[in-house]
Formats: C-alpha cells, sequence, structure tokens
C-alpha cells in the first residue's frame, strides 16, 4: 500500500526555509563573510569557513542542470510515476533537487539542459509546502 | 630503541562545542562536531581547508561535505569509546607514511538533547531534519541509487555527446567475461533464466528502471563474502601463494550527497588514482588489466576516464572497441563485474579477489576451486566507488 509522500521536518538549523516555502518564497543561506549563497543549510560556511551566516530571498530563477525519469518509485511517489527529477543551478549559485513540473516523462528527449525553470511550492502534507521546479516557456 | 612511529606526529591542539552538557536548546550531532571543529581551528590556526585527513566514528563524509573538503585520508572507526584514541593512531601512521600533515578526530553526541525532543539525533545524523538527504532529495521520490545515477549519465550525453546506447556496450562486453566465470550469476542459462550472453538490443530495451537506465544498465543484488589476507613482505615471501604488492594507493571523496556533486561525470577517482599512481610511480599506460566497479554502466564508463584509462567523455570507447573484452589489451572486470558477477551492496570485496586471481598467478588453481585465470597481467588498477558516485578509493597491484 503506498504511503505519503516523504515529509521534510523543520529544525532551528532549517527553520527560516521551510517557514519561507509556506509564505511563497525561496529563502536560501548566505554567508556574510563571503557573500556566497548555499544550499543545503549549514553550521558552518563550506566555501570560507565562516560561522556568521545569514538568509536571503532567492529569485526563484534556475536552469536545468541535469535530469532523469524515474519509472519505478516507492511509497507516495508510486503513483505518480513516471515523474522527471532533476537537478537546478540556481540563480545565485550551488544546487537543489527537484521533481519537474511542466515536462512530459514519456518524452525525456523533449527536455533541454540549461532550459530556464522557476520555482513553485506544493503542500507536501503537515503542512509543509515543498518547492518544485517549473519549465519556462523558451522565449 | 623507540619504534619509529614514535613522536611521527603530535596533537597539536583541542576543544569542544559551544555548549555542552545539558544545553538550553537542543543541539544536533552533527552541529557538535562543527563547533569543536571550527574552535579548534581558530584556537590552532590552522584553517580548516587545511585538513586533509577526516576520522570520526560515523557519516565522517556526510561531516566532510558539511565542510566543505575533499579529504584524502577517510576513517570511520566505529569501535565504541575508545575510537577517537584508536583515530589518533590511525592519523599517527597516516602521517608518518607521509600520506598526510593534517588530520582532525572529531565527535559530536547529543544524548541529551535527544531524549529531550524524544526524537532524531544521538550521531544518527543521515535521518535528522537538517540533514541534506532528508530536505533536499527524500522529498522527491528518488529511491535507490539508480534514481541517483541516471543524472550522471544524461549530464555525460551532454556535455560529450555520448548516447546511452554508447553505454550499452559495457553491460554486452562485461556478461561476455561472466559466461567465462562459472560462479557469476550470470554466467548461463542454467545459472540464472536471463543469463548467458546479451546483445545491445537486450540491454537498450530491458525494461527502464530510471530512464535512461535500463535494468541491464544496473547492477545485480546478490549475496556475497570475501576475504583478502595483507601481510608484511617477509612474510608474503614465505608462503605458498605468490604476493600481489599493493604498489600503490589513494583515496578521496567528491561529496556525500549528490546535492553536491560539482561536475555530474567526474568523480574523486581522478585524486585517487593520481596518488596511487604517483606512490606506485607508474601511470595509467603502465596499467594491463582493470578492476572498475560497475554499480551500473555509467560508474564503470566514467571511472575509466577518471583513471587515465580513456580520455574525457570516452570511457565507453573501451567497451565499443573491444579493449576491455576478452583478448583485448586492457581487459576490464574479468569475473563479469558488478553487472553480471556479482554485486552485494558494497562490490569493493569481489573487485580485490578478482585482481587477485588474475596476477596472483597461483590462481590457475582457482579461487573456490574454479579456474579463471583470464590474463596474463602483471599489473592491475582497482577502483571501488562508493555512495552516490561520492567516495574512491584506488589500488595499484603488481605481481612480482
Amino acid at each position: 500500500m503506498p504511503g505519503p509522500k516523504p515529509v521534510p521536518k523543520s529544525s532551528p538549523l532549517t527553520r527560516t526555509f521551510w517557514e519561507g516555502t509556506r509564505a511563497g518564497k525561496l529563502m536560501l543561506p548566505v554567508c556574510n563573510a563571503c557573500g556566497k549563497v548555499h544550499w543545503y543549510p549549514r553550521y558552518i560556511c563550506p566555501h570560507c569557513h565562516s560561522m556568521d551566516l545569514s538568509w536571503m530571498e532567492g529569485s526563484g530563477q534556475g536552469t536545468i542542470h541535469t535530469y532523469a525519469v524515474q519509472h519505478r518509485a516507492f511509497g507516495g511517489w508510486a503513483e505518480e510515476a513516471p515523474f522527471v527529477t532533476a537537478f537546478i543551478d540556481l540563480k545565485e549559485g550551488d544546487r537543489m533537487a527537484t521533481v519537474l513540473r511542466g515536462v512530459d516523462p514519456l518524452k525525456p528527449e523533449t527536455i533541454r539542459i540549461g532550459a530556464a525553470v522557476r520555482v513553485e511550492f506544493e503542500e507536501q502534507g503537515e503542512g509543509m509546502f515543498v518547492p518544485f521546479w517549473r519549465v519556462e516557456e523558451e522565449v | 630503541m623507540s619504534h619509529q612511529l614514535s613522536k611521527a606526529a603530535a596533537i597539536v591542539g583541542a576543544a569542544e562545542a559551544n555548549e555542552i552538557g545539558y544545553p538550553e536548546e537542543p543541539r544536533s550531532s552533527l552541529q557538535l562536531h562543527i563547533e569543536a571543529i571550527k574552535n579548534v581551528s581558530d584556537l590552532t590556526g590552522i584553517p580548516i581547508s587545511d585538513i586533509q585527513g577526516v576520522f570520526s566514528t560515523a557519516w565522517t563524509s556526510e561531516l566532510a561535505e558539511h565542510l566543505g573538503l575533499h579529504p584524502k585520508y577517510i576513517d570511520t572507526t566505529a569501535v565504541g569509546g575508545c575510537s577517537f584514541e584508536i583515530h589518533v593512531h590511525h592519523a599517527l601512521c597516516a602521517i608518518y607514511a607521509g600520506v598526510i600533515d593534517i588530520a582532525v578526530v572529531s565527535h559530536g553526541e547529543n544524548g541529551w538533547s535527544q531524549r529531550r525532543t524524544g526524537k532524531e539525533g544521538g550521531i544518527d545524523y543521515p535521518r535528522h531534519p537538517d540533514a541534506p538527504a532528508v530536505q533536499g532529495t527524500m522529498p522527491y521520490g528518488f529511491s535507490g541509487p539508480p534514481s541517483y545515477y541516471a543524472h550522471a549519465m544524461v549530464r555525460h550525453n551532454h556535455d560529450f555527446g555520448t548516447k546511452p546506447e554508447d553505454f550499452a556496450h559495457v553491460a554486452v562486453v562485461t556478461r561476455e567475461w561472466a559466461t567465462k566465470n562459472p560462479r557469476a550469476v550470470m554466467f548461463s542459462e542454467e545459472s540464472h533464466e536471463f543469463g548467458g550472453p546479451i546483445s545491445l538490443d537486450d540491454v537498450n530495451n530491458a525494461r527502464l528502471i530510471t530512464w535512461p537506465l535500463t535494468m541491464l544498465h544496473c547492477c545485480l543484488q546478490t549475496d556475497h563474502g570475501g576475504a583478502v589476507i595483507v601481510a608484511r613482505p617477509e612474510i608474503a615471501r614465505e608462503l605458498k601463494t605468490n604476493p600481489v604488492w599493493v604498489a600503490g594507493a589513494g583515496e578521496s571523496m567528491g561529496h556525500a550527497n549528490m546535492l553536491e556533486m560539482e561536475d555530474f561525470t567526474a568523480t574523486s577517482a581522478a585524486r585517487s588514482s593520481r596518488a596511487a599512481y604517483e606512490m606506485a610511480g607508474m601511470n595509467a599506460e603502465d596499467m594491463e588489466l582493470a578492476m572498475i566497479y560497475d554499480s551500473f554502466t555509467v560508474t564503470a564508463a566514467i571511472t575509466a576516464e577518471m583513471l587515465g584509462l580513456a580520455p574525457r567523455g570516452k570511457g565507453y570507447t573501451l567497451w565499443k572497441d573491444g579493449h576491455a573484452a576478452p583478448g583485448g589489451r586492457l581487459p576490464i572486470n574479468t569475473n563479469g563485474g558488478g553487472l553480471s558477477f556479482n554485486h552485494s551492496g558494497m562490490y569493493g570485496m569481489q573487485l580485490l579477489v578478482e585482481a587477485y586471481r588474475q596476477l596472483s598467478g597461483t590462481a590457475e588453481d582457482g579461487v573456490n576451486g574454479i579456474a579463471g585465470k583470464q590474463t596474463n597481467a602483471s599489473t592491475c588498477v582497482v577502483n571501488g566507488t562508493g555512495g552516490l558516485l561520492s567516495t574512491t578509493g584506488t589500488l595499484v597491484l603488481t605481481a612480482d
């Protein structure tokens, strides 16, 4: 029997991010010392090892770095298969994983690495909103 | 007279996390690690980026990734409370041997915070809400290794103009080797209903697991047990078996989570093999045989590039052009590989057993009674890949 989709949990380290998704904002950890953004949230900047970290609101824009089509999945995702997973290069730097919206999983060759994507948020249960990325119409 | 290891290294600083004991706010075990490492870095003036060896009792690769490090010595010895003293011993050996100059031994356990919050904690970081997988990939239906590795093949296709069909050659050639190994799961139609030789069409048309990986791009899931004995030269020369020398060894990591994989078509095998070749005083051109972890066809092909056995983007040609096949100039995975011989989850031991079998010259008698010497090679590069194209260990082995 399929269970629910996995729901991330908030923690003191990640609370700002998950409060942001609930408000429709993509909050990103940023280092006050070197100015670089990193994803995922950390206790220390992986670039310069400063612990002076804060948050900024991201643009919600990115591009597809690579992708694949999941024909086999488990739990709450099983009934949605096939679906397209992808790694997204954020406009601000670093990378997030996602399930792509606005693509046809049965025509993977129509998906383009480098294509522009925009973030949106879906409630995945327990009041937690998860960022998903949708392919924008090619201009 | 003191042992040569005596005073070969020193502990140069020590520090703790900012809040220990019964912290006001619950702490994650990772946070305790990171604060302590930051504090000892500040105390000694040694930048965290200078750390070359990371020693801890659990998820050491997650710890190193959080610090943004690509260490060349990784040790997760976990034998209880004395582990950290043992880590110091191991670090002493690694430093004496010249592999590293600076190591951190780190500890973080939040027994109190764990009891207080009644949930995640302890040293169980990979399932904590802070863990990158819990936030970053699990919500999106990623399941097993194929769900991740497929992304590497798609990016390889993009960067180098390759096609999934190119990688299918790896599966076909590796199966050919398996038909020469009676202990291979896919030895024959008698050994397995899908055993025996396979064609490119078989690979391309097999059931999709994660596009573009069909089932035949993926390794088996089997049982396995294996062991090797390592001994000092004086002993090795007196035995009835022939020695296979560890001429070179190296290790590294790129990341723990695929979120942090910088280049989806490259692994840390470039670094670990460079260290191994340098130690051996040899290079890729000197290798007559290769044992390459093949959890997937793409794993083997990319790794061949990282080991310098083929140009970037062209790893698959070793199989496509027959070099890796029986009779080729560089036989690869002569046991039938993880794809068709045996893959138990962690395939590194199978690589070592087969490398010994091919190099020792005493393997005509067989391993487990099965004859199987396929080559006259006297040099072999062995590369294990762990996690999600995450960690690598390379050995250069030689026969007399």
